[in-house]
């Protein structure tokens, strides 16, 4: 087996979903957390200045869904055909896309820009939310109201779906109110043993 | 006129520049991983199985799509060119996955997202690496061009004058600095891939045809931007003299972006 290292903040931001498959698939890896205030000096040795990166066997790779998809594939939560791998790919793109949408409000509800952040909330993330996450209602629905986006087991998409959700909860109230389906998802993740073991025991953030 | 080349925008990455360093982005990842285990997806092999049919609905333009285009020309798969007229494109928008083109129609099932489209058709058809690990790079590559479009898109709208706008001001405050960050890095790679006209392995991947095309796009607006990265230029020169594709470029419909 390779030796595996995942480097990113002391968050789970974008690179939760890359734990998470280590942890669902009893992978061992080294789970490297920056602190903030190394990045400025460990940055310029990355391969694009950004973190996440996975380092496999000495082997770096940066861009956290290239991890995340890499991963999956290697583990085997990334589809069970070509078809539906497409599928899990393009609604991560999706969630990337509504992800730099949100991106102003999110930056202001977190302390990193100046704004309204009430008025944020209602005219940009609200409505960028519901767009989204109708979307993926129905996406739930067309595969089955199964408790997974894609097929019949987990795929990288319902886990980063999952903890984001756990993101907007906190900022946006009632944020998933008419998304029973999406919720469903959520609950069948988080209640993955392995997942549910270490979502308990994961560092605060 | 509408530029789709700024439809679907991702986002990732830093916002300041990075510095290039040599942080030892060598050839290894050529050599592969031991205990990696081999893709899944084996592409569809034509002589044993039918082939499906292949629609794929975009606007009368390159963009996002051309990529997908460049890639059914080149493996001689023939597929429908379905380029939607601006005004038609209202009414269809709500039938689509998304609300959004392009779409990859496969024996009828949509797929959307133009890379998630262009990397079920790179498996298919070979332009993914050859190993996991080199797919993966691919695919951060073009999550990287995806960042570079995103930081683009300001520029891009107000020099099609969609959006009103200082031209000049808008090169040098937003073009110039995406296309320096991005066109770095990928220069760095290309080299570090031994400058073969390729930025990953030794054969033409999805992302070698998507730099290209933007390569073509950009080069309309800011002429010779190019020439500051050779090695990415080297890239783009093979992408262009394969002859299928060659072929392609003179005949295809000629668009803005």
């Amino acid at each position: 087996m390779p030796l595996y290292k995942l480097s990113y903040f002391e968050e789970r931001g974008l690179g939760e979903v890359s734990r998470q498959l280590f942890h669902l698939s009893g992978t061992p890896f080294w789970d490297n957390r920056i602190p903030f205030d190394h990045w400025p000096r460990i940055k310029e040795y990355t391969p694009f200045g950004q973190v996440p990166i996975l380092c496999v066997d000495g082997e770096e790779l940066p861009q956290s869904f290239a991890i995340a998809r890499y991963l999956a594939n290697q583990f085997g939560f990334a589809g069970k055909s070509a078809f539906e791998s497409a599928w899990v790919d393009a609604l991560a793109d999706q969630h990337k896309d509504y992800l730099n949408e949100i991106k102003p409000f999110l930056m202001v509800a977190n302390g990193f820009a100046e704004g309204d952040k009430e008025k944020m909330m209602n005219e940009m993330a609200k409505p960028s939310i519901r767009k989204y996450f109708t979307i993926l209602e129905k996406q739930a629905k067309d595969n089955g109201s199964n408790g997974y986006f894609v097929g019949n087991s987990i795929t990288w998409i319902d886990l980063v779906v999952s903890d984001h959700m756990g993101v907007i909860e906190t900022l946006v109230p009632n944020a998933f109110d008419g998304f029973p389906l999406v919720e469903a998802v959520r609950q069948k993740i988080t209640s993955e043993p392995k997942l549910k073991e270490w979502i308990e025991k994961r560092p605060e953030t | 006129m509408t530029i789709p080349i700024v439809m679907n925008s991702g986002e990732e990455g830093s916002a300041e520049t990075p510095t290039v360093q040599n942080s030892k982005l060598e050839s290894r990842r050529r050599r592969g991983i031991k205990g990696e285990k081999e893709s899944p997806f084996v592409p569809v092999n034509a002589s044993t199985t039918a082939m499906p049919s292949y629609k794929l609905n975009y606007f009368d333009a390159r963009g996002l799509a051309e990529v997908s285009r460049s890639m059914f020309i080149l493996s001689d798969t023939p597929f429908e060119d379905n380029r939607i007229p601006k005004d038609q494109w209202p009414a269809l928008k709500e039938k689509t996955p998304f609300g959004t083109l392009p779409v990859l129609e496969i024996d009828g099932k949509p797929l959307p997202q133009s890379l998630a489209i262009a990397r079920y058709l790179a498996k298919q058809f070979g332009f993914y690496g050859n190993t996991p690990f080199e797919s993966a790079w691919v695919d951060a590559l073009a999550d990287q061009m995806k960042d570079f479009l995103a930081e683009m898109r300001p520029y891009f709208a107000v020099a099609m004058g969609m959006v009103e706008g200082d031209k000049e001001k808008m090169k040098n405050e937003v073009a110039l600095p995406a296309i320096k960050k991005h066109f770095s890095l990928l220069e760095k790679v290309a080299k570090e891939n031994g400058a073969n006209g390729h930025f990953v392995g030794s054969s033409l991947t999805y992302v070698d045809l998507l730099v290209s095309d933007f390569i073509y796009s950009v080069d309309s607006m800011i002429p010779g931007f190019i020439n500051e990265y050779p090695a990415v230029a080297a890239v783009r020169t093979k992408v262009v003299n394969t002859p299928k594709l060659k072929e392609w470029i003179e005949k295809r419909p000629k668009t803005a972006t």
